[in-house]
């Protein structure tokens, strides 16, 4: 009854108005509000560092979000298999060798040192499950909507999900974010089955310290895991296709330097050098490896082979077929400056697209796309993203290396400061390592930093701010630097940029 | 001699300008060419011909067949009727002749009045009375 009357006095209402149309109106309004309800501001798919935060920042910004991740738990790569898990052992593992080799002749005599890798896994573990449990409560708090399960693309505004418990959803997106991240590149004709042949996900759960490891590649993840395996006891060789270990964007001087120093830490090295091929079918592994020129022939036994080639665009069951999305030669997602596909309400961002394969690359983009979608503007600057090896010691540099800058024929000034002059670095008993900048001779603005040296990792942002910010080597040294900490072997390369530096 | 050389060094030292530039609270730019431009990470610096064309469909047909506004776009477009199915200026003027009045009728339905319901009427003869009755 109540409902007939009140439906009554609004049509009464509505008939006085004078069109005699609002009745309908009002009710496609309702409708609409309804649609509009359904659909999200923006979905993304996966919910790795470069998704997270894209939904964190976009729930700050009061969009209605949804995250699509299949895991079952946050921050992909990086916080589960990746970045986080791996320092995790390599900062134990760190102790561990320290409090073995490195402990007597600093005045600590300790007795019956042992290793428990049970232990020493659960505490990564830890770790990992308090940063992923992190983020999902970042996600409640910013009103995150989370879907668990794999998202593909029905049509150009709906993502499909198969729920990890089971069953299948849709949700509509304004806007759609890509964020699929990458997997490991795996070797032709070697198996990854991560057990003999491991992945670095694999290097990172091994049961037990395999005698021989033989890792292929010597970028950045293969270094980390050999140093890791290494301190806990294996014999590990790495084999590397070019001639310089550390991948892409290492100076070679630098990366010449820090080879020096693992070999004294007891990695062997076989650089400019191919693997052929590979055979797990016996006990242990054989790897047939050669001159990258040919011509030396050769072959390595391995309880365990770690393939640390590199990575690759993850794209798999994403649908890209039915919107017709294409990907580059490399498996990448092309996209524009804003981080739109072809299809303009179509973004991505991370891995799965340009640029390196970088967890806070990934971050910087994160935001930056969010940014673009809420108020049309964002920003990254490419030319001054830092990378780091968390090797000991550590390895960070930002800008353009001696190498990028003589191919550009760009002209620059090379100032360095070793850590055996520094003073923290003598009283730390680690003196391995050098700050190196390179500037203009000109204008003295700085082009590239690099460093090998106890925290370079830490000391590395403060060159990141420094070429955010245009300054020169004089600047840096002209900055007042606590005594005694590592950060003045910094400050004394840049005084070694623009003039002399003091202690060398 | 050498007291006005340190002083003239004192002074340089004073004015020197570091090269680091402060930017201070970031503003939205208050115009954004939205134009797709390459990524500045692309390998390639150039963006495929799907981008550079403005729409990633070949015309304005293909464009309807995928865009979306609550839901697919009606498949109103034909070639031989429908809106749009010719060009407005083959429709004949908009304005009626000398002495002709269009009717509210002849307009699509949507612009049609609503028929009132008898309650409506009703309510409106009774000026609501039969509301409360």
């Amino acid at each position: 009854m109540l409902s007939q009357r009140l439906i009554g006095r609004a049509a009464v209402k509505s008939a006085f108005k004078p069109s005699g149309l609002p009745s309908i109106v009002s009710a496609s309004r309702w409708s609409r509000m309804y649609a509009t309800e359904a659909e999200r501001d923006l979905v993304i798919i996966g919910g790795g560092v470069a998704g997270y935060v894209a939904a964190i920042k976009a729930g700050q910004e009061g969009m209605k979000v949804t995250c699509i991740e299949k895991r079952g738990a946050l921050g992909g790569t990086c916080l589960n298999v990746g970045c986080i898990p791996s320092k995790s052992l390599l900062n134990n593992s760190h102790l561990y060798h320290q409090i073995l080799h490195d402990s007597k002749h600093r005045g600590i005599e300790v007795n019956d040192v042992k290793l428990n890798l049970k232990q020493m896994m659960k505490a990564k573990e830890q770790s990992v499950a308090g940063l992923t449990k992190g983020v999902e409560f970042l996600f409640k708090k910013n009103g995150v909507q989370y879907l668990k399960g794999i998202g593909s693309f029905q049509d150009e505004h709906t993502v499909k999900v198969q729920l990890n418990d089971g069953g299948e959803t849709s949700v509509k997106g304004k806007n759609i974010l890509i964020a699929t991240g990458s997997d490991v590149t795996p070797f032709p004709g070697l198996d990854i089955d991560e057990k003999k042949v491991i992945s670095s996900t694999g290097a990172i759960s091994l049961e037990e310290v395999p005698k021989k490891l033989a890792v292929i590649g010597g970028g950045i993840i293969g270094l980390e895991m050999a140093s890791v395996w290494s301190r806990l006891g294996a014999e590990v060789t790495v084999v590397e296709f070019l001639d310089v270990i550390g991948g892409p964007g290492m100076d070679t001087e630098i990366a010449k330097n820090i080879q020096k120093i693992l070999k004294k830490q007891g990695i062997n090295f076989k650089t400019g050098t191919k693997v052929v091929s590979g055979d797990k079918t016996g006990e242990s592994v054989k790897l047939n490896v050669d001159s990258a020129k040919g011509g030396k022939p050769e072959t390595l036994d391995a309880d365990v082979v770690l393939v640390a080639i590199g990575r690759r665009p993850y794209t798999a069951n994403l649908g890209l077929e039915n919107i017709g999305l294409e990907l580059d030669e490399r498996g990448r997602v092309i996209i524009d400056s804003e981080y739109r596909t072809k299809i303009p309400h179509i973004r991505c961002v991370g891995d799965v697209t340009f640029g390196p394969m970088l967890a806070h690359k990934a971050e910087e983009e994160a935001v930056a796309v969010v940014e673009y979608i809420k108020k049309g503007y964002g920003h990254v600057n490419y030319g001054c993203i830092p990378a780091v090896m968390y090797t000991f010691p550590e390895v960070a540099w930002v800008g353009q290396s001696e190498q990028d800058l003589k191919k550009a024929g760009i002209k620059y000034r090379v100032g360095t400061f070793p850590f055996s002059a520094n003073s923290r670095a003598k009283t730390n008993l680690d003196t391995d390592g050098m700050v190196k900048m390179l500037a203009d001779p000109e204008t003295d603005r700085l082009l590239g930093i690099h460093i090998i040296g106890p925290n370079a990792g830490e000391m590395i942002a403060e060159g990141t701010l420094a070429l955010e910010y245009g300054a020169s080597s004089e600047d840096i040294a002209r900055t007042c630097h606590a005594h005694p900490t590592l950060a003045e072997a910094f400050k004394e390369a840049a005084m070694a940029t623009y003039s002399k530096p003091i202690h060398f | 001699m050498a007291t006005s050389f340190v002083l003239r060094q004192a002074a340089a030292h004073a004015e020197r300008t570091p090269s680091i530039r402060f930017i201070g609270k970031r503003t939205t730019p208050a115009s954004v060419d939205h134009t797709p431009q390459p990524h500045p990470a692309s390998p390639t610096h150039s963006l495929p011909a799907s981008f550079t064309s403005g729409s990633s469909h070949s015309s304005f047909s293909a464009y309807r067949d995928h865009a979306q506004q609550f839901g697919p776009l009606r498949k109103t477009i034909k070639a031989d009727a429908g809106i749009g199915g010719s060009p407005a200026s083959r429709l004949g003027p908009v304005i009626p002749p000398q002495g002709v009045a269009f009717d509210r009728n002849d307009l699509p339905p949507r612009f049609h009045r609503q028929p009132l319901t008898a309650a409506e009427i009703e309510a409106i003869e009774t000026g609501g009375a039969t509301l409360w009755a």
